[in-house]
């Protein structure tokens, strides 16, 4: 396996294959504004929860600085994604439409997140992404686990190349991500791979 | 009538999270789904819970929304003939 592109984003900093880029605001909006500079033609994103729009940003910065074409359909590439939190955040805004029984109206549109693997697929689906989509949740950031699960993606010999995530939200305002563009042919074994997400999440 | 076509522009806004619509960007006589507004089947879940909320309506009949969500114009003058608050 090889890494070809990576990003790893807090509410604090963000970095792109390195280097750090700026950031402007805090919690949601700043995943807003990051959206209208660098992004800004899929109005879909806003009525995505936290989560979603966390997993779309960071693909979207990620996906950008690879050198191919986009929105091209493939099958062989799989989105990957794990959090600990779920979709806690899209849970608790739903539950706030149901916990008064006078003021009982369930948000569809809430509830349609209240799962946490919805992201992979809005990214699957903004991309043309037709490989493999999975979300796991663990008990804590377990890189170990992680390329595990990357490694069996590579299982399917039609998958060349995943995008990876570990995209954690636990409020509007905390957040942590790391995302890599994992192609199949490279230096690097599941272990290798495990160590590398390790010391990425470290300097999170 | 015209008071609440632009109520209602203001809580579609709200309600479907269109960050980059402003009230003056909607025609009231446009489709709100399809080439319109480009609204989708949750959307239109949405705009039923709305209804409900703040105008007591409930549809009986979710098939309803089809005719009564055809265009700002037609769901305020369902509004209107139907509400109970």
């Amino acid at each position: 396996m090889r890494i070809k592109k990576w990003l790893s984003f807090s509410p604090d900093s963000l970095s792109l294959n390195g280097e750090t880029l700026g950031v402007v605001g805090g919690g949601v909006e700043m995943l807003h504004e990051l959206y209208r500079r660098k992004v800004g033609d899929y109005p879909k994103f806003f009525k995505m929860d936290m989560l979603g729009k966390l997993g779309f940003v960071a693909s979207e910065l990620l996906l950008q600085s690879e050198d191919a074409p986009r929105f091209v359909p493939r099958e062989d590439r799989s989105v990957v994604f794990c959090n600990r939190s779920a979709s806690l955040v899209a849970d608790r805004r739903y539950q706030e439409t149901i916990s008064d029984a006078d003021n009982y109206y369930p948000s569809p549109a809430l509830f349609v997140y209240t799962l946490p693997n919805i992201v992979t697929g809005e990214i699957a689906i903004r991309n043309k992404y037709y490989g493999e989509t999975s979300f796991v949740v663990l008990e804590k950031f377990d890189p170990e686990q992680i390329a595990m699960h990357v490694a069996a993606a590579f299982q399917d010999p039609v998958c060349q190349s995943q995008l990876v995530g570990w995209t954690e939200c636990s409020d509007e305002s905390h957040w942590q991500c790391l995302m890599l563009l994992v192609e199949r042919e490279g230096e690097l074994d599941r272990h290798g791979l495990a160590a590398t997400l390790e010391r990425m999440f470290t300097s999170l | 009538m015209k008071e609440l076509i632009e109520e209602l522009k203001v809580k579609i806004i709200e309600a479907l999270n269109l960050e980059e619509v402003r009230p003056e960007d909607i025609d009231e006589n446009a489709s709100l789904f399809g080439d319109g507004l480009g609204l989708d089947s949750i959307d239109a879940l949405e705009l039923i819970v709305m209804m409900e909320r703040n105008y007591g309506i409930k549809l009986k009949d979710p098939a309803q929304g089809k005719e009564i969500f055809k265009s700002i114009t037609v769901m305020a003058d369902y509004i209107q003939k139907n509400r109970t608050k």
